[in-house]
């Protein structure tokens, strides 16, 4: 068996711009989660009981779904339904952010249920309102304490990136397909990507543990 | 507008409002009766001692002022005034009362200084020049001004409770509330905590004090109010309650605790 890996090294820039389209697609589809994530478990907890209802079935209903199939169905179903389409890189980030949004809002509620309520009578007695309590004492020490799954969360994110290949957007793993079919060297291609994530992931989640280390005391009550 | 009773002669500012006041108070849990007709007053300047066995209703009849717990029957009073039902009002009510829990409740995200400035900043708006200054006048006087910078998890229990002290007097509160301050503490630290309370008291400081510490109600308190089964079996001076209580009661609780005068 012969090695070869001028593939890669000759298309290196082709591949590294798609490195940086899936680096963008995660960091987009990570942020929009959080925040949509955030106000799903808040309106899932403290909002009216038809709309508990609704993000309770969404939440529910994406965790059924796999994200391959919300995937295609935004981008191939959802024009047909609306007319509406999508440019593929906003349908992935649509999509991922549909899907991710659902854990981080079940992430985002057991942080908040699990600050003990003594720190809700704590702010309370001080006469904070209900929202003071929430936003200056509550939310920011269930954030520390998600910290870990949050590190999940991203490390996820960025592998499920690469289903956007199949609707062709250009990132990483679209950019491996299309220079191994050309060159006929999967086993070097598909390794080097294979490597690239692993460098990528594995210092992202080492760090956010890391960061979790050093600041866990801040969220023990 | 509150009588002063044959009971109450010679309590520390008698003829004048009480600044709580406890009028057949009742709360129910569910068919449950932890308060079942409470009646007392807490006048300004009096350190008040609620004992009792554990469930008798110390703690319900506490969270009960600030309206952490709501009554179902009788009158509460926060000085002279009926506790308010909305929840604007409440808050008002709340700035002006100062609560200590057993458990500290310090928030864990914030330094010791931003845990005594937290209340005066969100709530009452302050500067944060002021609320500092205010701040650091406090630790001083709960003796920790080296700790301002900490966070609470780097501080012993009976620090983290001093702290909690100064986070409730920030808010320059009519009376302070405490619910078994030194329960969850290790034995050498109890005293520092009592210390400080004792102080607070001498500067004439009003408070409701929960507490197992006998010697300490003996010492401190002006009244002492001996509950069980959420009544008050007896109430009077500390002199009464521990060296000649009328009630059996109040003798078989103060003996199982081992008090012997
Ligand atoms: N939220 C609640 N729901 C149901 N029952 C409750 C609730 N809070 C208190 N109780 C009951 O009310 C009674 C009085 O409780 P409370 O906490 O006031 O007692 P306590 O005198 O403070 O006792 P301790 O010395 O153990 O703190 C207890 O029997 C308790 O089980
Ligand atoms: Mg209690």
């Amino acid at each position: 068996m012969d090695f070869d890996f001028s593939p890669v090294t000759d298309n290196w820039r082709y591949l590294a711009t798609g490195l940086g389209i899936t680096l963008l697609l995660s960091i987009l589809t990570v942020v929009c989660s959080l925040i949509a994530g955030t106000l799903i478990a808040l309106g899932r907890m403290y909002g009216p009981t038809w709309l508990q209802k609704i993000l309770t079935f969404y939440i529910d209903s994406q965790r059924a779904i796999p994200v391959l199939v919300v995937l295609v169905w935004i981008y191939f179903a959802l024009p047909v339904l609306t007319g509406v389409n999508f440019p593929p890189f906003w349908a992935a980030l649509l999509a991922l952010t549909l899907h991710i949004s659902a854990y981080v809002a079940e992430i985002v509620r057991a942080g908040i249920s699990s600050v003990r309520n003594g720190q809700t009578q704590a702010g309370l007695v001080l006469g904070m309102s209900p929202r003071q309590v929430l936003t200056k004492i509550i939310l920011p020490q269930a954030i520390i304490r998600m910290l870990p799954s949050i590190g999940s969360i991203i490390s996820i994110t960025i592998k499920d990136t690469a289903i956007a290949a199949v609707i062709a957007v250009p990132e990483l793993m679209k950019r491996a397909e299309t220079v191994s079919g050309q060159t006929f060297r999967p086993m070097e291609v598909f390794t080097t990507i294979m490597v690239v994530y692993f460098l990528v992931l594995f210092p992202t989640t080492r760090l956010i543990d890391r960061l979790y280390d050093r600041v866990s005391y801040r969220g023990r009550s | 507008m509150s009588n002063v009773t044959e009971a109450d002669f010679g309590r520390k500012n008698a003829s004048s409002t009480p600044v709580v006041e406890y009028r057949d108070v009742r709360k129910q849990y569910g068919n449950f009766t932890a308060l079942d007709g409470v009646s007392a007053r807490v006048n300004r300047g009096e350190v008040l001692c609620l004992i009792g066995p554990s469930g008798s209703g110390k703690s319900t009849l506490l969270r009960t002022t600030n309206a952490l717990e709501v009554i179902d029957g009788g009158q509460l009073y926060f000085d002279g005034h009926p506790l308010p039902s909305s929840k604007a009002e409440i808050r008002k009510v709340r700035q002006r009362m100062g609560m200590v829990f057993q458990s500290f409740e310090l928030f864990p995200h914030k330094t010791v200084l931003e845990n005594i400035t937290i209340g005066p900043l969100t709530v009452l708006g302050i500067s944060e020049a002021e609320a500092n200054a205010r701040a650091r006048v406090l630790l001083e006087k709960v003796g920790l001004t080296d700790k301002a910078d900490r966070y609470p998890a780097n501080l012993s229990g009976g620090q983290q409770q001093r702290v909690a002290i100064a986070r409730a007097l920030a808010m320059e509160p009519e009376v302070m509330l405490f619910d078994e301050p030194t329960s969850a503490l290790d034995p050498e630290t109890i005293g520092e905590v009592l210390n400080v309370m004792k102080r607070l008291a001498d500067e004439g400081m009003t408070m409701v004090v929960v507490t197992h510490e006998m010697s300490f109600a003996r010492r401190v308190a002006d009244w002492v109010v001996v509950f069980d089964h959420g009544k008050i079996v007896e109430q009077g001076p500390p002199a009464q309650i521990f060296d000649a209580p009328r009630e059996d009661r109040t003798r078989n609780f103060l003996s199982h605790l081992g008090w012997n005068g």
